[in-house]
Formats: structure tokens, C-alpha cells, sequence
């Protein structure tokens, strides 16, 4: 079985910088397995999570996602690739606001036919159940994102990285703006969801107090 | 497309206030675009409907748009007359099926008042039968008797029976104006009765009274040079007495046995010895006053379509403008798979053809209303009107430069680097 991640000798600089804000002589993670990326703020973590999610490219360096070399694709390439295999929860959670939750979870289905098929033969139904697993509830799921409380839009963004299976998921600090009681509720759903789903996961957050719920753990 | 059609929709939705305004400059422009065409597709219809049937117009030499508009609409003052005689002489060649002498210049409440034969009910029509219909009498048989057309009828509430008195003068295009008319003499010794009143035909016709010839001369016996001649006054039963033969006649239509021999007889008449003669083929001078009428159109197409480029300016200024606000959406979207450019293609040509229906339903609704008023004023008839190939050829034009148009804020998008929008930076 293909790596989820493979990398070695990776180099990433901001453009117009020349020093590297980020260098990696190798990382590697099987599929299934759960990763926990710890560092400090300015180590490079959100970095590195966009280097494998495709949204930054890398200097130097190879970066393999499920055997493919990202930067061997064309832009709208690599955003297919990213919508058909990887999952990603942002920071800052990036729903649109003019959706409902509902809707917003099944976007990636909407453009990508492998995630639709993967979801089932009805992704409505996944969708809700994902929304369900994660206690985001009926009422809620047909509300404008943009009128959801900050925990419930997280739940909503992790079900839309979740919808159709990819391979890879991706979580970028989906915890800081939680309090650690809902931080923890959050990892242990996510985590099961995850596992669920024989899915890889990565996350990174400065908080080391959530690397004991993961098969590894790395610090940057 | 399926998939992205929703999503554009409520991603402009989101946006719908400065989109309603693009859209509403895009209606603008579409319904000025449409009025300009279908005002003068309107326009030739009803000119067409005038004239149908009417093979050649003959009058005094002179302008033939002139004699045109005169003997066909009623319109202007006629500077010059043909004699009765060379009318006579006409009349004689057996190429002409028939022919109407038309007599001009009184009026009644500013509509003209025609002199004719009772043949005129038979040969004049709306373009679709030949003849006039009666909606209600018949056609004139004594000397002060008048039949009046249906816009006369309706606009003065008129009904067979009823007496009235022409004015001496020219009618004016704007009835309104009745002061006016009131400057002029009134024939007010010799009343008409009416005796038919024509149903509608879309033509002049409806804003015509029709009396005899005879009726017009006898009005006139006792006048000179505009005025009743002071002391002498003859009254209507008296007036039957006198020789009543017309001396002038302002124009004659004409109708063939055969349209082939109508370059023949209009050669005939334009050599005509007795005085010089002019024949007219309608259809002709009608282009020639479509040609002096292009211009006007020409300007005012150029106009609408510079309306319709400001319009289109404003939804890319709009849509652009947008785009800083929407890094964050746009990335959104491209990190779930979406294609930015199509969907900002797609909302610009879901305002170009929001802001397209719109104009449509804005003319539609304003020919509808603005029908009876048309018809009153200017004798047009919007009613018929439906979208022509012209107009459609229109529509699709700026939908066509709509989505031409947005492609600009696809291109601007399209340089957006996905991690602007999704990653928290400045």
C-alpha cells in the first residue's frame, strides 16, 4: 500500500525571502495512521500541513501524496487530486457563510464525483450523519454557516473534510478556539471518525497536551 | 455546470443588492435597446398598413415624402393642387382599376376632415381585407352627411345621428391644442349629421372624417381666400343648387388591374400634358422616408448601446470590486474543487440575463400600458408587436458581451494564489 506521506529533503521560502522558513529531511506516514504535529508558533506547522495539502508548493525537495508528486501537477491539477483525496480542516475553518452547515459539508461531493461515490449512494444522508456523530443537530444543519457558534462551525468544517472518505485528513490548530474540556470532546470524535473511516490524519497544534491520543508524535 | 449553477445563485444572493443594481442598469439598457427596435418595427407596420393596396398616389409635382405623408397621413399643409380636369384625364386609362380623389384642408377638433367619393369605403382597408368595415351606419349618400373614423369616434364620443360642424384649416398633429383651432373660422352655417362610424383598422383612417367632394365645395361657396365673404351668406338647403364639381383636388390614389403596369402608368402620369403631375409608388417613398428616418434610429441605437456599455461596466466594476472581499470564498471554493473562473462567468451571466429578462418584462409591460396611448397619439399599434429576429439577435448580443465581460473578473480571479484566501495572512 502507497505511503500517505511521503517527503525528503524539503525546502519551503516565502517568495522573495531566501531564507527557508521551513526544512524537513524526511517524514513519513502509512495510511491509518494518526500523526500529531507539535512546534512552537513560526516553526513552520501550518507550512507544512499546506505544503502536503497542496494549497503552498515547495522549494526544493520531493513531497508525495498517495504516490503522486504534487508538484508534478498543474494547478487545477493539484486541486482536483486535493478534493478527491484529502480532507482538510483549516484554522480558521474557511465554510461559506451563505450555505447552510448542511450544504457546506457536502461540498467536496458536489465537485468531486470520486468523494460523492465514496459517500454512499445518497451523501445527504452521510452528510447527516456526520453532522449527527459530530452533535451539530438537525436545526442547526439547515442554518446559514455564517449564524453557527465558532465550536459548531469547527464540527461542520471537520464533517466537510470528512464527507466521502479521502485517504488523508488534514486539521490545522481546529482546537485553539475552544476551551481544553471541548478541545478534548473534539480530538476524541475526530479521532473516531478518523479511525472510522481507515482514513490517515495529521494534525498540528502547539498544545502538547493533545499528542497522547495519537499513534505518533512530532515536533518541529 | 448542474452543480456550480446553485452555488452561484446563492453566492450572488450573498451579494444581491449591488448585483440587483448591475442587473438593473443591464434592464435599462436591454429595454431601451428594445423600445428603439420595436418602436420602428411598429412604425413600418403601421406605414405598411396605410398604403396596402394602394398602387400609385399621384399629386402635383413636388417631394414625394411630402405627398406621401399629405395624402396618405393626413400630414402637413398641401402647397399645390391638381386640377379636376387632369384628375378627369386620369381617370380615363383603363389600366387604373380605380381611383379615390382626396381633398384636404379642414378639420374637425384638430382630426382632418377628407373629401372623397363613397368609393373610398370600398378601396381602402387595414392591410389584411380590402374595403372598411362599418361598426356602426353607412357609407355618405346626401351632401352634408359624414362618416367618421373610430379613434374620432371614441376620443369625441361621437354616434351616427349626431350634427356637427367642421373647422376651415388644417388639423394639427397634437390635438390637444384646441385653442388653436379655435382661431379658426368654423363652417358653422352648414352642419354635418353622421351618418357611419368605421371600425378600427390601425390606419389614418381612424382619425379621419370622411364627407363627399360636393359637401366640401358647397362649405366653401360663399367663401374667399380663407374668410366668408361679408354679405353674402347662402344656406344649406340653397346650397344643393348650386354646380358643385370640385376645381382642385390635393391627391389621387390609385389601384391597378395589374401591379406589372404600374411603372407604365406612373411614366404615363409623370409626362401628363395638362400640368405638371407627379406618381408615387407608396413603397418607394416610403423607404425614403425610412432612409431620412434611419439617422434618427442609427443615433439612438448608438445610444442604447452605450447605455448598455455603461451597464456592462458597472458588473464588471462590481464583480471585481468584489473580489478582494471574496479571496476567502474563492479560495474556499477552489480548495473543495470548484472552478473559480467558471463561477464568476456564471454570475455575471446570471445578472446579464437577470438584468435581459427584466428589460424584457419592462417593455412588454410599457407597450401594454403605453398600447392606447400610442395608438391615440401616433397612431401606432404596439399590441401586435412581438419579439422579432432583430430583437432576439439584440439579446443574444449582450448576453454574449455579458459573459465576454465577465471573463475580465475570471482573469483577475484566476491570478489569485489559492493561499491568499485561505491562509490567515495580511
Amino acid at each position: 500500500m502507497a505511503p500517505a506521506i511521503h517527503i525528503r529533503d524539503l525546502r519551503f521560502a516565502w517568495p522573495g525571502q531566501n531564507a527557508p522558513c521551513l526544512t524537513l529531511s524526511a517524514l513519513d506516514v502509512d495510511q491509518g495512521e494518526q500523526v500529531f504535529i507539535q512546534g512552537e508558533s513560526g516553526a513552520g506547522k501550518s507550512t507544512l500541513l499546506n505544503l502536503i495539502g497542496g494549497v503552498l508548493v515547495p522549494r526544493q525537495g520531493s513531497l508525495q501524496i498517495l504516490d503522486q508528486a504534487l508538484d508534478a501537477l498543474s494547478p487545477p491539477a493539484r486541486d482536483r487530486f486535493r478534493v478527491d483525496h484529502i480532507g482538510f480542516i483549516f484554522q480558521q475553518f474557511n465554510l461559506l457563510p451563505y450555505l447552510s452547515a448542511l450544504d457546506n459539508v457536502l461540498l467536496p461531493c458536489r465537485f468531486s464525483a470520486t468523494r460523492a461515490r465514496r459517500a454512499g449512494a445518497r451523501p445527504v444522508e452521510e452528510a447527516r450523519r456526520l453532522l449527527d456523530a459530530l452533535e451539530v443537530d438537525a436545526g442547526d444543519a439547515a442554518r446559514p454557516a455564517s449564524t453557527l457558534s465558532v465550536g459548531q462551525q469547527q464540527r461542520v468544517a471537520a464533517a466537510r473534510a470528512l464527507i466521502g472518505r479521502p485517504e488523508l485528513i488534514l486539521a490545522d490548530e481546529p482546537t485553539s478556539a475552544l476551551d481544553p474540556r471541548r478541545q478534548d470532546a473534539f480530538i476524541t470524535l475526530l479521532g473516531k471518525e478518523v479511525a472510522a473511516h481507515g482514513s490517515s490524519l495529521v494534525l498540528v497544534s502547539h498544545d502538547p497536551r493533545l499528542a497522547s491520543r495519537f499513534d505518533r508524535c512530532i515536533t518541529l | 455546470m448542474k452543480t456550480l449553477l446553485p452555488l452561484a445563485w446563492a453566492s450572488a444572493w450573498n451579494r444581491r443588492l449591488s448585483l440587483t443594481l448591475a442587473a438593473l442598469s443591464i434592464a435599462l439598457a436591454v429595454a431601451l435597446l428594445l423600445s428603439v427596435t420595436r418602436a420602428r418595427e411598429a412604425a413600418q407596420t403601421h406605414f405598411a398598413q396605410s398604403v396596402a393596396g394602394v398602387d400609385l398616389v399621384v399629386g402635383p409635382r413636388g417631394s414625394p415624402v411630402q405627398l406621401l405623408l399629405h395624402a396618405v397621413f393626413h400630414l402637413g399643409d398641401a402647397s399645390h393642387t391638381l386640377a379636376w380636369k387632369s384628375y378627369q384625364a386620369l381617370a380615363a386609362d383603363p389600366l387604373i382599376a380605380w381611383r379615390l380623389p382626396l381633398a384636404l384642408g379642414d378639420s374637425h377638433q384638430g382630426f382632418p376632415v377628407l373629401g372623397s367619393t363613397p368609393e373610398y369605403f370600398r378601396h381602402l382597408g387595414d392591410g389584411q381585407q380590402q374595403g372598411l368595415r362599418f361598426a356602426d351606419g353607412r357609407p355618405f349618400a346626401g351632401l352634408f352627411e359624414a362618416v367618421i373614423g373610430a379613434e374620432v369616434a371614441a376620443r369625441l364620443g361621437y354616434r351616427t345621428g349626431q350634427q356637427i360642424t367642421l373647422q376651415h384649416g388644417a388639423s394639427h398633429l397634437d390635438a390637444h391644442h384646441h385653442d388653436e383651432d379655435a382661431t379658426h373660422p368654423e363652417h358653422a352655417d352648414k352642419p354635418f349629421r353622421i351618418v357611419g362610424v368605421l371600425a378600427p383598422t390601425g390606419t389614418p383612417v381612424d382619425r379621419t372624417l370622411v364627407v363627399s367632394l360636393q359637401a366640401l365645395e358647397a362649405i366653401h361657396l360663399d367663401w374667399q381666400g380663407g374668410m366668408p365673404m361679408p354679405g353674402l351668406s347662402i344656406p344649406a338647403e340653397a346650397a344643393g343648387k348650386f354646380d358643385l364639381t370640385p376645381k382642385h383636388l390635393n391627391a389621387v390614389l390609385i389601384g391597378l388591374h395589374q401591379r406589372t403596369d404600374v411603372f407604365r402608368v406612373q411614366r404615363q402620369i409623370n409626362a401628363f400634358g395638362g400640368e405638371p403631375l407627379m406618381a408615387i409608388l407608396p413603397g418607394l417613398a416610403m423607404d425614403e422616408l425610412w432612409h431620412l428616418e434611419g439617422s434618427v434610429e442609427r443615433t439612438l441605437h448608438g445610444l442604447a448601446w452605450l447605455v448598455m456599455a455603461a451597464g456592462l461596466a458597472g458588473l464588471v466594476a462590481v464583480i471585481v470590486a468584489s473580489l478582494g472581499e471574496r479571496r476567502r470564498e474563492l479560495a474556499i471554493l477552489r480548495s473543495v474543487g470548484a472552478g473559480r473562473r467558471r463561477l464568476l462567468v456564471l454570475e455575471g451571466a446570471l445578472v446579464t440575463v437577470a438584468g435581459i429578462a427584466l428589460g424584457m418584462v419592462v417593455v412588454e409591460a410599457a407597450g401594454h400600458l403605453l398600447a392606447p396611448w400610442l395608438r391615440t397619439r401616433l397612431g401606432m399599434d404596439l399590441s401586435g408587436a412581438t419579439l422579432s429576429i432583430e430583437a432576439l439577435q439584440r439579446v443574444g448580443a449582450v448576453l454574449a458581451t455579458g459573459i465576454a465581460a465577465s471573463l475580465i473578473p475570471a482573469w483577475r480571479a484566476s491570478r489569485m494564489a489559492l493561499a491568499d484566501g485561505l491562509l490567515p495572512r495580511l
